[in-house]
């Protein structure tokens, strides 16, 4: 296994004084696909949403405990939050192009970083777009507006945004979920590519797509991280009785 | 969802102890046909192990099915597919079953110039294993599952023995060579059908434990 690249250790986290993260221990290997896993109110997004600072954003929140990225504590003081959030990017379950241009939407992030010179934004706009599997559906109407784009399309948009800034990290939290069949396989596929160059970490409430798609899985359960490992041992042979319940829709 | 579920899983099972019965029922028939030199015995084991034909039909259709449909892991998925392997092994025996009455027609012409106690044994033995094999997947018990695979080395011992019976048999007079060869021919095919007994309880195991 390679080294991971984000880390957490005794990681919990309240809302007021509900504890959504019960001392969370995880590690997310580089150039790995890590799920997440669990019902509804089970911590996982909670965890995800930590990863990159998001959690900030809600009142009363507090956590506890160590969150690591190569190495280093994401809630050291020193830590910029924009720098940490070019590294770990974001893509979340429902498509939220901005209301502008597929253009605009992929040089929104460089162009906040300070990117101007026009050949160096389209090459960095040809190539998120490239990687996201989109190039060459869009590359004839890039001055279209991204909410002309199917749900599948603005989702692949919504990736090559992330992609855009460079991240090391992907976040994704279930990209797929509002997305019909074809188009989640489409996403599937790149996720899978993706993961040569970057680290992924998914929120999925599909079952099928966690086996196809990721290399480790982590099973939550009220804020607990009840089993993790390799996905196939997840799948196959869990280990505590409460996760071979849950995969096999005995509860959730 | 999960209960229709749990109900599906049952059914599978009763299919399986079902086609073990007949099996069972098949060698039991079989080996009373040699013994009674009854070729009537035999014609209906044979039909026996042709209904484990669609017996074996059903509960392939009925595994793809529950695979297509619950998209089984875990617990699920080892049950599912390691019934998909032992019906495998349980047509194999209505097979051996078979190809035994066929030589218990022709024996059934002849004069028996040997004893079929052991092969009567073995038979009973084989059947009884292919019977309880079937029955530690159902309950899902390990040691039931260890106690058929010992057996097998009774079965083995048997096979032995009646092997050298028949050497010797074959020694002393020639004329009874072509009966003696039919003979270990048939107990070949019980210590055959001993195995896939074996066979089937460490896919029962494999069910329970995960490990092969």
């Amino acid at each position: 296994m390679t080294d991971p690249i984000l880390r957490t250790r005794g990681l919990s986290l309240w809302y007021g004084t509900h504890q959504a993260l019960k001392s969370v221990s995880l590690d997310m290997p580089e150039h790995q696909v890590t799920a997440l896993i669990g019902p509804s109110g089970c911590g996982k997004s909670t965890f995800l949403k930590t990863l990159d600072r998001m959690n900030e954003l809600v009142p009363n929140v507090r956590v506890e405990g160590e969150a690591l990225y190569r190495g280093r504590s994401i809630f050291d003081p020193q830590v910029d939050v924009t720098w940490l959030r070019r590294q770990v990017g974001m893509v979340f379950q429902k498509p939220n192009p901005f209301p502008m241009s597929i253009y605009d939407n992929i040089a929104y992030g460089p162009r906040t970083h300070g990117v101007r010179n026009r050949e160096k934004l389209d090459a960095i706009v040809e190539g998120a777009l490239t990687g996201a599997a989109i190039w060459d559906e869009v590359k004839d109407r890039l001055k279209k507006s991204a909410l002309s784009l199917s749900g599948g399309q603005q989702q692949r948009i919504c990736i090559a945004r992330a992609l855009a800034v460079r991240p090391d990290v992907l976040l994704m939290d279930e990209a797929t979920s509002a997305l019909d069949p074809i188009s989640t396989s489409k996403i599937e596929d790149l996720i899978t590519e993706l993961k040569r160059d970057y680290t992924i970490v998914i929120v999925t409430h599909n079952m099928q797509q966690a086996t196809r798609i990721s290399d480790r899985c982590a099973f939550f359960l009220q804020g607990e991280l009840v089993e993790h490992g390799e996905t196939t041992k997840l799948f196959s042979m869990p280990e505590d009785k409460r996760t071979e319940d849950y995969i096999t829709g005995r509860f959730g | 969802m999960r209960n229709t579920f749990d109900t599906e899983l049952q059914d599978l099972s009763l299919e399986m102890i079902s086609m073990a019965s007949t099996a069972e029922q098949a060698i039991g028939l079989v080996t009373r046909a040699l013994a009674g030199r009854d070729p009537e015995g035999a014609r209906e084991a044979i039909q026996l192990t042709r209904g484990m034909e669609e017996q074996e039909r059903t509960i392939e259709n009925h595994c793809l099915r529950l695979l297509l449909q619950q998209q089984p892991v875990a617990r699920d998925l080892r049950t599912i597919s390691t019934a998909l392997k032992m019906v495998t092994d349980l047509q194999r025996i209505g097979g051996q079953a078979a190809n035994i009455a066929e030589l218990a027609i022709l024996l059934a012409r002849q004069e028996t110039q040997a004893s079929l106690a052991d092969i009567r044994l073995m038979a009973q033995k084989a059947g009884a294993m292919v019977k309880r094999a079937i029955f530690s997947y159902a309950n899902r018990d390990v040691s039931a599952a260890k106690g058929v695979i010992a057996l097998d080395d009774e079965v083995d011992g048997l096979f032995e023995k009646v092997k050298d019976e028949l050497v010797e048999l074959i020694l002393s007079n020639h004329a009874a060579a072509d009966q003696a060869i039919d003979l270990i021919i048939i107990a070949k095919y019980l210590e055959r059908i001993a195995d896939h007994s074996v066979n089937i309880a460490q896919w029962a195991i494999f069910s329970v434990t995960g490990e092969l």
